[in-house]
């Protein structure tokens, strides 16, 4: 029984340990979290930073959770005062650069949470590129009002001047 | 005796006149002595070039509780227009507002003085129960309510807070629709008037400070109104 869980255990490790670093090839991740909200809240953001080290753009296709029945990139978009959301259909990282998704921008929209996310929960979430790549993240659930407290989230305007439809 | 009548009416005609004439006179010495008082430059922008008398709404809240303009009235109020399917810029700016409650509750007179409201303008999928308790996990300050679209409108129209929903441009059938709303965050004094507005984007700093600026001035201004008369 000992040796059998061993196994199993080596076996789950060995599967998962790769994936759970959030590395692949030349993507990185960083900081992935989830905006926390009121448990009957079904509709949530993650947020998190995607660094490309390689040497050809990547392309973000897909993203998805089990956690959720349907994840979107989205982008807040501002018009004047107006806030608005547009769905991308994929996200580029240029090569030697990275993406931020942040509070007031790019986010991943988490939609229909299968069950409430207190803070400190796990969010597990694969990130598909065009070439095939997956990436396993895991972000966890916080509060993000303490990033509030910095000007980061000051929403960047030289990005919305190429949004007007 | 009528001649003497006239005179007499006559006598009361002038000394009225004088009367009249030395408020007057007295009222613009007053006036140019004591001129209008005018908003510190720091909080200038952030303020309607004159406060806006609100006419009365009736929007609903947790366990079917209405608000309307007087309970506005007696606070000043932080007013925001949003909803709870959107992950981004409203946890963004109820968070914010959030914090910057904190921060005014340093000085407990004002902390006693603010209430949050925050206004969805999607009933479709926004209970009034899941507003409220949406709006309250910011803050204890924050009271949620929403109510049919003329209720809205009641309200939105006044503060000139546009929001659409586009059932159209969303990717999917069903409950996943976009909104778009206006982010500014309304400021109502306690007499019920829309008397300043915090654009987009806020800070909590910026908003904790502005406001208590806002609230000196506006408590001078009364006093002054006081001396006056």
């Amino acid at each position: 029984m000992g040796f059998f869980l061993k196994v199993l255990f080596s076996l789950v490790l060995g599967f998962v340990a790769p994936i759970a670093s959030a590395d692949s090839g030349d993507i990185q991740i960083l900081d992935p979290w989830v905006q926390a909200a009121p448990p009957n809240v079904k509709v949530l953001a993650a947020y998190l930073e995607i660094k490309n080290n390689g040497e050809k753009p990547q392309i973000l296709v897909n993203v998805s959770s089990p956690a959720f029945d349907q994840v979107g990139i989205h982008r807040s978009v501002m018009h004047g005062n107006m806030a608005h959301m547009e769905h991308l259909k994929e996200l580029t990282i240029p090569a030697h650069a990275s993406v931020a998704l942040k509070p007031g921008g790019l986010h991943f929209m988490l939609m229909d949470a299968k069950k409430p996310l207190p803070v400190g929960d796990s969010v597990p979430m694969t990130l598909t590129f065009k070439n095939g790549d997956k990436v396993a993240v895991t972000a966890t659930v916080r509060s993000g009002q303490m990033e509030n407290m910095g000007d980061n989230q000051h929403m960047d305007h030289s990005e919305h001047m190429n949004h007007n439809h | 005796m009528k001649k003497q009548n006239l005179l007499l009416a006559k006598k009361s005609l002038a000394l009225l006149l004088v009367i009249a004439l030395s408020i007057t006179a007295f009222i613009g010495w007053k006036l140019s002595h004591d001129p209008v008082v005018k908003a510190p430059a720091e909080i200038e922008d952030y303020l309607f070039w004159q406060a806006r008398e609100l006419t009365d709404f009736k929007l609903i809240g947790g366990n079917n509780k209405t608000l309307g303009l007087n309970d506005l009235k007696g606070k000043w109020s932080f007013i925001f227009f949003g909803y709870v399917h959107c992950p981004d810029v409203c946890p963004l700016t109820m968070g914010i507002l959030g914090q910057a409650f904190k921060l005014i509750e340093k000085d407990p007179a004002a902390y006693q003085d603010i209430q949050g409201v925050f206004i969805s303008v999607d009933p479709k999928r926004d209970t009034p129960e899941l507003v409220n308790e949406y709006a309250s996990y910011f803050s204890s300050k924050f009271t949620g309510v929403t109510g049919d679209v003329a209720q809205l409108d009641a309200i939105s129209r006044q503060m000139s807070a546009l929001y659409t929903i586009h059932p159209k441009e969303a990717q999917d059938s069903g409950d996943n629709y976009l909104v778009t709303h206006n982010s500014t965050v309304f400021l109502v004094d306690p007499q019920g008037r829309l008397y300043g507005r915090f654009p987009p984007p806020q800070l909590p700093q910026e908003i904790a400070e502005v406001f208590m600026k806002i609230r000196t001035f506006h408590n001078e201004r009364s006093n002054k109104r006081w001396d006056f008369f």
